[in-house]
């Protein structure tokens, strides 16, 4: 059961959305064009993998601090934000939405990503 | 502008840290037994500055093809890890674990 | 048959990855590290791919994808790699034209 329609109704929220870890498809809903939602797809996908990778890197370097594997990631912008976590992404109006309902929501009902899916 | 007691007080949190805009550890505050120490932090200011280059590469973009402004100029970036949350912003940092993190009171003591 | 890339000045190590990341062969390094670096070069291969796909996408400019390999220079050394092909070199004894001309020849094998 997809978690996408309950992310999108959510208040302030712009769109809600899952790519495929292999990156060939994605779904997307929200006040998005398809377009938009393609590159929105490509950005964090490229984005989660990086941070993988880097929490990866950080623990082989021998720092097993409980960093790796990454669950997932927020960027900040001037007036929206981004919100991974595993495939699900999310975008969100700063000023009129809780970052903490929106990222708990998402971190209780993703499950996590295996490492070789990313 | 924020300094690194404020973000020390930020609720749960275990480590906070000033970095450079090349991404070296400039300063921190570690709480005890939290398992952090200073080449763990210094590694996470360089992924942190890093990410919020390829953001802001990304808003720069975004924003030229969608005509959606919003993105730039980047303020922060987050990191969910296995078990803890590193939050930043241009400048400093804090570290938060999972079960604790509270995202706008870090951006709250982050903006200082 | 990558193992005569040693042979190349400043060459100190090489490896060939598949597309999951894992060792094929590689030379030049203990055992237990040439899997780190298999697992590194792979990575990053991927790394790049992630942005130069971007980088398309928001200039539109054809010619950037699919990236043929990267170099990350630091100060005494550098890795290079091409394909799913990596080696690490002394940046002051190799020079980089001979050692990417060799990579691209032997992405081909």
């Amino acid at each position: 059961m997809s978690i996408i329609p309950e992310l999108a109704a959510m208040e302030g929220v712009i769109a809600a959305g899952e790519y495929s870890y292999r990156g060939d498809r994605f779904t997307c809903e929200g006040d998005m064009t398809d377009d938009m939602a393609r590159m929105a797809s490509i950005m964090c996908r490229s984005t989660s993998l990086a941070v993988h990778m880097q929490m990866d890197m950080i623990k082989n370097l021998g720092h097993d601090c409980g960093c790796a594997p990454a669950r997932g990631w927020i960027v900040n912008g001037d007036k929206f934000s981004v919100c991974v976590i595993a495939n699900h992404f999310c975008f969100i109006q700063n000023d009129d939405v809780s970052l903490n309902s929106v990222m708990s929501y998402m971190r209780e009902n993703v499950p996590d990503q295996e490492g070789q899916l990313v | 502008m924020s300094d690194l007691n404020k973000l020390i007080a930020v609720e749960g949190a275990v480590g906070a840290f000033k970095f450079t805009s090349k991404g070296e550890l400039a300063e921190s505050k570690i709480a005890d037994g939290s398992g952090l120490n200073e080449q763990i932090l210094d590694l996470l200011c360089h992924v942190c500055v890093a990410n919020m280059s390829i953001a802001t590469m990304q808003a720069r973009g975004w924003e030229n093809m969608t005509g959606m402004k919003g993105f730039y100029p980047i303020k922060g970036f987050t990191m969910v890890g296995f078990d803890w949350t590193v939050i930043v912003n241009e400048e400093f940092g804090v570290v938060v674990p999972n079960s604790q993190v509270d995202y706008e009171a870090a951006h709250a003591a982050l903006a200082g | 048959m990558i193992k005569r890339l040693l042979a190349i000045d400043g060459i100190m190590a090489i490896c060939h990855f598949r597309d999951d990341g894992a060792l094929v062969e590689g030379y030049g390094m203990p055992d237990e590290l040439l899997g780190g670096f298999a697992k590194f070069a792979h990575d990053y291969k991927r790394l790049v791919q992630g942005n130069a796909d971007q980088l398309s996408m928001f200039t539109q400019m054809n010619g950037w994808t699919p990236p043929g390999g990267w170099v990350v220079e630091g100060d005494g050394v550098a890795v290079a790699s091409i394909g799913n092909l990596a080696c690490l070199m002394n940046t002051k004894e190799a020079s980089k034209n001979e050692v990417m001309k060799e990579l691209e020849e032997a992405s081909h094998w």
